[in-house]
């Protein structure tokens, strides 16, 4: 007998009809929902995100059916993955079904849903209703009987995890009493390629044809209204995140990681700077807050949280979610917090893990730049004394502006004021100019540039702060200030190509500068250092050390640059022993975010957690390469009671010390 | 209500100090400039009482010096102030306080202020005259080191700073001048709006010879570093007298003991 089943036996084509006007009724619901939330979003300001049509349509397909962003963590995203292509298959299934119900048979007279193709199809659909059946338990279990901390459960939790068991459920019985009333008597080989229908048809094998036949009908209409509740509930509940959360795959930024918008400062008509209600957000930042599934991982990961701030990204995502919804013209900074607001260090690790796309950071930026520009608020005196010194002497010391070039005083380093020719241009930012120990730092790489032949040029007491702290804090028009004068020195100059010691410096002038008029490549000495000695113009004689790496965030999550430095110290003749958060799961030094230049009353020390990780490895030496992480870490092994046991140094003196002239 | 605050612009006390080429002040290469600390708390309290006055009231925002003092002008705009008078002098550096008291005093003489703020001393001079002084050639009673200010309709109830930690209180009278001490507020952050109604806001500039007729009374002999001082002192002896010289050095010389 022909492997095939017959659409629609027992329930009759009399309900073709009635079953499409329903479910376009249930279509109608869902779109209606979505419609009836879309002056919500809309509250907020205008943002093109449309742009680039095609690259955001390929970066959705790709995001939402590999669920690689979901997987990546593996609790909970490994049952969430199979639990999706389980369903995916089912639906695809379901659709199958219909279009050769609808279409291919009475149209064209062709059985797709036949033969061998029937009995892969048949396999296919029930392996992918056991995976989704014993995926959704997993979530169920874990949800509500591991309890994961931090993992709040809600009445929409209860409600959709119940309807998708029950669909699943009824679906599987609906086919075993179809099966127990056909296949199971009339084409028993069949009915091996439906395993689970096939366990289900036996348990009811015992009742009689008459009970089969209703017991099947009345699971196939509860069936297709569960199907239809879920259609439904789509908009109401947690489900909508299966539209929402797959258009921010297609609504994600295409800018590079970390920008940032600039504010026209040359536009009289803005009288308000920053976010102070969801208002002044834009549609992008409401919509985030329905994409957001509470999964809680970007909590998870931040720093902040982990040391018992009062800092959760996802709470901040959630306030501004029910600010838009129920209070629009409730204060966003009063409700967030700022204590919350201040405690951020611009990590980015929780918007480089959220399988939602959303973008936690720059909506903290738009509330502090209300709080700077607005109100004249700091984090604490600490920031506005060193905010202040920055403006004065266009350091956060308060140190003369005229030493600022006599770190390299003995070392016969170019001053571009001088006119001569350079190669390129060393920008050393504030903290490798004044610090002693980043200064050491400065020193170290000069040494390795002078090894390497390159003709370095620093500008010197000309130079002032990049204006990084400023901007993180909120205060775009001091940034904007120090930023234009460096630029115009740098244009004024010629200066064809600048490197950098400071991964904030270089995010800035590399990224940020450009939307301030300068062009130029700019490059982290780690990429610098990588081609010097690929190119055999550098070359270093390996001395054995074993060591621990941590990966500064604006190195490694915003640039991405993860592998450079360790290839570097591999050359350098080092063993490393790996943090378990490291790359792109690297836990931030704390002083991220304008947090340098403040001092962590809340909760306990970052930096004391991340030198403690470093410990747990059993390296006695933790490698960084940036200025604060490296002042950060000899603070937490100082006040973490780490000295003695664990060193601190920068790739550069590593690197240095190896030099073959 | 009219209100004047007097500030100076002055280099930041971290920059490296080298005397000019005359050897009588400081050299002004390399230095980086702000407004002086105790003129920030003269404007912060001018602002304050021009706010609770309210539309009456108006807020002039006084500075000598060349063109770079506009810079410290615009931040008391920024501030609050209503507007400026720079009294454009590219040598006010040269001149004693009795001088700079009598251009402000001529400046201030036909205006009418009620209350006029300065700063307690400059961070640079630290003469510390200045503010007296206007009140002097103005008849304006005055006190001064206030660290509280209080005015109610005319009259004005301050906190003063004296040695030891003691606070007394004046009542004043206007036309009143106070010169401001560290401790009397904290100064507000300009925010962006206010910074960018300052750029409107009126700067009449005003050359110093149409306000000054006076003759310096002192004039500064010489700026030069501090000699350097010799090495330390070996005390030699029976451990019974070395102590005793010690306490008395460490009594004399340092505030070590009291």
């Amino acid at each position: 007998m022909e492997a095939t089943r017959e659409i629609y036996w027992n329930i009759g084509h009399g309900v073709v009809i009635p079953m499409y006007i329903l479910a376009f009724a249930a279509f109608g619901v869902l779109a209606w929902g979505f419609w009836k939330r879309m002056p919500v979003w809309r509250q907020g300001k205008a943002l093109d995100r449309f742009d680039r049509y095609d690259e955001r349509v390929k970066r959705l397909i790709a995001e939402v059916f590999s669920q690689e962003k979901i997987f990546r963590i593996k609790d909970g995203g490994i049952f969430h993955s199979l639990f999706f292509w389980g369903f995916l298959i089912l639906f695809a299934g379901t659709m199958l079904v219909m279009v050769q119900a609808d279409f291919l048979t009475p149209l064209m007279h062709v059985n797709l849903l036949s033969g061998e193709f029937y009995k892969a199809f048949s396999l296919v659909l029930d392996l992918a209703g056991l995976v989704s059946l014993g995926m959704l338990s997993g979530l169920v279990v874990r949800r509500f009987v591991i309890r994961p901390k931090g993992l709040e459960i809600v009445r929409d939790d209860y409600i959709v995890l119940l309807l998708l068991f029950v669909i699943l459920a009824t679906g599987f019985f609906l086919e075993g009493a179809r099966m127990a009333a056909t296949e199971l008597r009339q084409n028993p080989q069949l009915a091996l390629f439906s395993p689970i229908g096939l366990l289900a048809a036996k348990l009811m094998a015992s009742m009689s044809m008459d009970t089969l036949l209703i017991t099947h009908k009345a699971l196939w209409w509860f069936h297709f209204i569960l199907v239809l509740a879920f259609f439904c509930a789509i908009p109401f509940t947690k489900l909508r995140h299966i539209l929402t959360t797959s258009t921010n795959a297609f609504l994600a930024p295409l800018e590079p990681k970390g920008s940032i918008a600039t504010i026209n400062l040359e536009d009289e008509s803005v009288e308000q700077f920053g976010a102070a209600a969801i208002t002044d957000l834009t549609w992008k930042d409401l919509f985030d807050t329905d994409a957001c599934t509470s999964c809680k991982r970007c909590q998870d990961r931040c720093p902040a949280y982990a040391t018992d701030k009062p800092l959760s990204p996802m709470k901040v995502i959630k306030q501004i979610g029910e600010l838009a919804e129920g209070n629009p013209s409730g204060n966003l900074i009063e409700t967030v917090s700022q204590d919350a607001l201040w405690s951020c260090t611009t990590c980015r690790a929780c918007q480089d893990v959220c399988p939602a796309n959303i973008e936690h950071v720059n909506k903290i930026l738009e509330m502090r730049r209300n709080l700077t520009l607005m109100e004249g608020a700091f984090p604490g005196d600490e920031v506005r004394t060193a905010v202040s010194n920055i403006e004065v002497n266009g350091n956060p010391f308060g140190l003369a502006y005229a030493a600022r070039g006599e770190w390299a005083d003995c070392l016969d380093v170019t001053t571009m004021e001088s006119g001569e020719e350079v190669d390129i241009l060393y920008f050393v930012g504030c903290y490798a100019s004044f610090d002693k120990r980043n200064q050491q730092v400065a020193k170290h790489f000069i040494t390795i540039c002078k090894a390497a032949g390159i003709k370095i040029g620093i500008l010197g007491k000309e130079e002032k702060c990049c204006g990084e702290p400023l901007r993180k804090l909120g205060n775009e028009y001091l940034y904007q200030m120090m930023a234009q004068e460096n630029i115009e020195l740098i244009k004024g100059y010629g200066v064809k190509r600048i490197v950098t010691t400071c991964p904030h410096c270089f995010n800035t002038l590399s990224r940020d500068y450009k939307d301030l008029g300068l062009d130029i490549p700019v490059e982290h000495y780690s990429t610098f250092l990588s081609r010097l000695i690929a190119d055999e113009r550098l070359r270093l004689k390996p001395e054995s050390f074993n060591f621990t790496y941590h990966d500064s965030c604006y190195l490694g999550r915003y640039m991405d640059i993860i592998d450079q430095p360790r290839s570097i110290l591999k050359a350098a003749g080092g063993h490393i022993t790996e943090m378990d958060k490291s790359g792109y799961d690297s836990f931030c030094c704390s002083a991220g975010g304008g947090r340098i230049l403040a001092e962590e009353k809340l909760g306990s020390k970052i930096s004391e957690a991340r030198v403690a990780m470093a410990q747990e490895t059993g390296a006695a030496l933790l490698v960084s390469n940036c200025p604060f992480c490296l002042t950060m870490f000899e603070d937490g092994i100082k006040t973490g009671g780490a000295e003695g046991h664990l060193q601190v140094r920068d790739l550069a003196e590593i690197v240095a010390e190896r030099i073959v002239v | 209500m009219k209100l004047l605050v007097c500030i100076k612009q002055v280099p930041d006390l971290e920059s490296r100090f080298k005397p000019n080429a005359e050897g009588v002040w400081y050299n002004e290469t390399d230095l980086a400039w702000r407004m002086n600390e105790y003129d920030e708390y003269a404007v912060e309290q001018a602002v304050q009482l021009r706010e609770k006055q309210g539309d009456g009231a108006e807020l002039t925002v006084l500075s000598i010096g060349p063109d770079r003092v506009v810079e410290a002008i615009k931040k008391a705009l920024a501030m609050g102030a209503d507007k400026a008078a720079h009294i454009q002098d590219p040598a006010a550096a040269a001149k004693d306080p009795w001088q700079i008291a009598s251009i402000i005093a001529a400046y201030a003489k036909d205006k009418g202020f009620d209350v006029i703020f300065t700063g307690m001393q400059s961070q640079d001079r630290g003469s510390a005259q200045v503010g007296v002084t206007v009140a002097e050639q103005l008849g304006y009673t005055c006190t001064t080191t206030i660290v509280g200010f209080e005015y109610d309709n005319g009259n004005i109830t301050a906190k003063r700073e004296l040695e030891g930690g003691i606070k007394g209180v004046v009542k004043l009278k206007t036309p009143a001048l106070v010169t401001c001490q560290l401790g009397l507020n904290v100064p507000r952050y300009p925010t962006l709006p206010n910074i960018m109604k300052a750029k409107k806001k009126e700067i009449t500039t005003i050359p110093v010879s149409d306000l000054l007729k006076e003759d310096a009374m002192a004039t500064t002999a010489s700026f030069h570093p501090p000699a350097k001082k010799g090495g330390g002192i070996v005390l030699e002896g029976d451990v019974g007298t070395l102590v005793d010289q010690l306490i008395a050095i460490l009594k004399d010389k340092t505030a070590v003991l009291r």
